[in-house]
């Protein structure tokens, strides 16, 4: 059975005359938890835009569920969410409509329309805010009001309550405390509770700085200078391949 | 160590320069006949008639107005939004549309915006006579690509970023693009929509004066009866009601966050886009083809208008552009800096509402009671009109300026003038500058509405076709003034981006 869910094919991306990503080739299965990292300025975050559609590569393929992206039809490219870097919520609405408008693909216009008025229901949002140790004071408060962490998880609600099956992540852990960082990374991997056994159906490719959270991965990718220079299980990563990409 | 250096600030005031050629026709083309005249209306000003009837009309008029006024602002308001909307960059990139129409919309709205509502309004009263609807739709074609370009400059500022995140979510188009243009819309809506009301005000006294009615209308009649003390009264109420809305927008805020108050301006905003609808299809089957039937004369006539002619007319209407836009710009800060005294600026202060105040058909009126009509006469009417609003502008400006570098040159002995040029208007003259060149945009508009009245260039060839049902010279008028208009927005464009 084929596993792959998403597919890169020799993949270089060029910013007028910089090569910025340089013939990657990646596959992401189904159920993979995958950790991308690489120093600042290799080029995680434009891999992840290749990823998820947002920048058309200069050379190669981007296959989703082995299709390309022109060939997928609005509701199957939805099944990617993305949690960006620089977060990119709307900063003149308020907190719950920002994660409401991760609901608008599975609602028609009425619903983007009642959002914005501020009539449509929270009732969703509000769960997934809370998942999020969001507190209730917050809620109505406009994105330009809010501190650097209650942004981020603002986002973080926005990117879950797309329901999406592969999570695409670019440094999610940014401006959290410690105590927040592990809610965080178990809502974002679906590790409901410690022992539970069950391997989550989620899939994941998550950029980030801090090697001490690797341990719920199972995958590494190293990136340099756009390139991959490792693509290992989280177990065989030795100090040997770190120093090649730091 | 005194040379003369361009900069900004002396940029602001060399245009002053053309005061000189202004100055020598106006005197060769002095005229004693109308002197007692003036004087005449300029006491009127201190002594206007007040009694019961006359107030009666004012209150009257100023409804007819009012009404005009509000609905051509009301329509213009939200039809600028939809054709801002459709003529932003967000709405072709989130519905794929190609960047071909996108360039159609624009340009076809440079157009209609670049001919003043008189001109709309002379064209349509000639097709469809004299009513209040056509009041209203001459003030609401140009305002609504007026508007449409705020807008539209509003919705560029929405971030690409923001553009790529909502359509990461891959919503259905249209819910990503409102989600998008919500705030810039509703911000649009708020700062800039009640300043459209009194534009919409003073337009609609204009067009009054050209016969659609009103108190526009009145002021013209008791004008053309020589009554000033009767001019005076309606001037007043006009000045009162400008003063009096002006505080009440102050005091008015909207609170978006208010469900049944929003959902309360979403039915206006539907009821508004139906009735127009149905209005429209109304007016177009309901057309008076007994003063259209000269449109045929549009096949068959060869115009009189020569080339040699025509090109004069052009290049009048441009002078007529230049010296008014050298009045406007340079003025204001020669004045204050002059008279630059607490006293003083209270008069400058009055005498720039009277300014803003008085229509320029009307003062161009009272000034030809002295003055043979020229290019000079028109254009420093229009610039005079002009100058008052740029000076409100500078004024507040100056107001708000900090006054540190002045107080601190003063105290070394540097003469209280070039202190305030120096200290104060040095920092504002770029910013002042970039608002002009925009101004100069809406004098290059206007000199159709004291062309038409002081015989001058393109303005008044278009009242002399129209009413001679010169339909191919009336189209050729229009044609220049849209090129005119649209070269001119080109280059303040240009001085625009580099001042800022
Ligand atoms: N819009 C752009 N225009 C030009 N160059 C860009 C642009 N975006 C990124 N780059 C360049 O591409 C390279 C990779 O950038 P990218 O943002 O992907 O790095 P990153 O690995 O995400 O870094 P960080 O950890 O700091 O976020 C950098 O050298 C950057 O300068
Ligand atoms: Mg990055």
């Amino acid at each position: 059975m084929n596993n792959t869910l998403l597919e890169l094919k020799n993949i270089s991306f060029k910013y007028k005359n910089n090569l910025i990503l340089n013939k990657i080739n990646l596959k992401i299965n189904h159920g993979e938890k995958i950790a991308l990292l690489g120093k600042s300025g290799s080029g995680k975050t434009t891999l992840i835009s290749v990823l998820n559609g947002t920048i058309k590569p200069t050379q190669g393929e981007v296959k989703l569920f082995n299709k390309s992206f022109e060939e997928l039809d609005r509701k199957q490219k939805s099944k990617i969410t993305t949690i960006w870097q620089d977060l990119r919520l709307i900063e003149d609405l308020s907190a719950e409509q920002n994660v409401n408008c991760g609901l608008l693909a599975e609602n028609n216009f009425y619903f983007a329309f009642k959002n914005l008025l501020n009539i449509s229901s929270f009732k969703k949002a509000h769960k997934y805010m809370q998942l999020c140790r969001l507190h209730n004071s917050i809620f109505e408060k406009k994105i330009r009001k809010l501190s650097g962490g209650q942004k981020q998880r603002v986002a973080i609600a926005r990117s879950l309550i797309q329901g999406s099956n592969i999570l695409l992540a670019d440094e999610p852990f940014n401006n959290l405390d410690p105590k927040l960082i592990t809610t965080i990374k178990n809502l974002l991997l679906e590790n409901v509770d410690k022992n539970n056994t069950k391997q989550s159906s989620k899939t994941a490719l998550v950029a980030l700085h801090r090697l001490d959270l690797l341990n719920d991965f199972d995958k590494v990718i190293g990136i340099r200078d756009g390139k991959i220079f490792f693509n290992i299980k989280r177990t065989n990563l030795k100090k040997l391949h770190l120093d090649k990409i730091y | 160590m005194n040379k003369l250096k361009l900069n900004y600030t002396s940029l602001s005031f060399l245009p002053i320069l053309v005061c000189i050629p202004l100055g020598y026709q106006l005197i060769t083309n002095i005229h004693f006949g109308g002197f007692k005249l003036f004087q005449e209306f300029l006491i009127s000003a201190f002594n206007p008639k007040i009694d019961n009837e006359i107030i009666f009309t004012v209150i009257n008029r100023l409804n007819e107005t009012i009404v005009i006024g509000f609905f051509s602002w009301l329509v213009s308001i939200i039809f600028g939004a939809i054709f801002g909307i459709l003529s932003s960059n967000i709405f072709y990139k989130i519905l794929n549309i190609p960047n071909f129409f996108y360039g159609i919309v624009r340009s076809f709205l440079t157009m209609v915006r670049s001919i003043h509502e008189v001109v709309w309004g002379i064209l349509l009263m000639q097709i469809y006579g004299i009513n209040f609807s056509v009041g209203i739709i001459a003030i609401c074609i140009p305002y609504i690509a007026v508007n449409s370009k705020v807008f539209a400059e509003q919705l560029e500022t929405i971030e690409y970023k923001s553009f790529e995140s909502i359509n990461q979510i891959n919503a259905p188009k249209f819910s990503s693009l409102l989600t998008l243009i919500w705030n810039p819309i509703i911000n649009t809506f708020k700062n800039f929509g009640l300043y459209r009301l009194e534009c919409s005000i003073r337009s609609t006294v204009i067009l009054g004066l050209f016969g659609i009615g009103g108190i526009g209308t009145s002021i013209f009649l008791s004008f053309q009866t020589l009554n000033f003390r009767e001019l005076w009264t309606y001037l007043w109420s006009l000045a009162i009601l400008i003063i009096l809305s002006g505080l009440i927008f102050k005091k008015i805020k909207f609170y978006t966050t208010n469900k049944i108050l929003s959902i309360f301006f979403i039915a206006v905003f539907f009821i508004t886009i139906l009735f127009s609808f149905s209005y429209f299809l109304y007016f177009i089957f309901n057309i008076n083809f007994e003063n259209f039937n000269s449109v045929s004369s549009l096949f068959k006539s060869s115009s009189d208008l020569g080339l040699f002619d025509f090109l004069k007319l052009i290049s009048e209407t441009i002078i007529l552009s230049l010296l008014s836009t050298g009045i406007a710009i340079s003025l204001p800060p020669l004045v204050i800096g002059i008279f630059n005294n607490n006293t003083s600026k209270i008069f400058i202060k009055i005498f720039a509402f009277l300014l803003r105040l008085i229509p320029t058909p009307v003062v161009l009126l009272t000034l030809l009671t002295f003055n043979n009509p020229s290019i000079s006469l028109a254009a420093l009417t229009l610039g005079l009109h002009n100058a008052g609003i740029t000076s409100k502008l500078l004024f507040s400006n100056l107001d708000s300026q900090d006054k540190r570098n002045y107080i601190a040159m003063k105290s070394l002995g540097i003469s209280k003038k070039t202190s305030w040029l120096l200290g104060i208007f040095s920092q504002q003259s770029k910013s002042y500058l970039a608002y002009c060149a925009y101004r100069s945009d809406i004098i290059i508009r206007e000199t159709a509405i004291v062309g038409v009245i002081g015989s001058v260039g393109l303005g008044w060839q278009l009242q002399e076709s129209l009413s001679s049902f010169a339909w191919q010279e009336v189209t050729i008028v229009l044609i220049a003034y849209c090129s005119i208009a649209i070269v001119g927005e080109l280059i303040n464009g240009k001085i625009k981006n580099s001042l800022t």
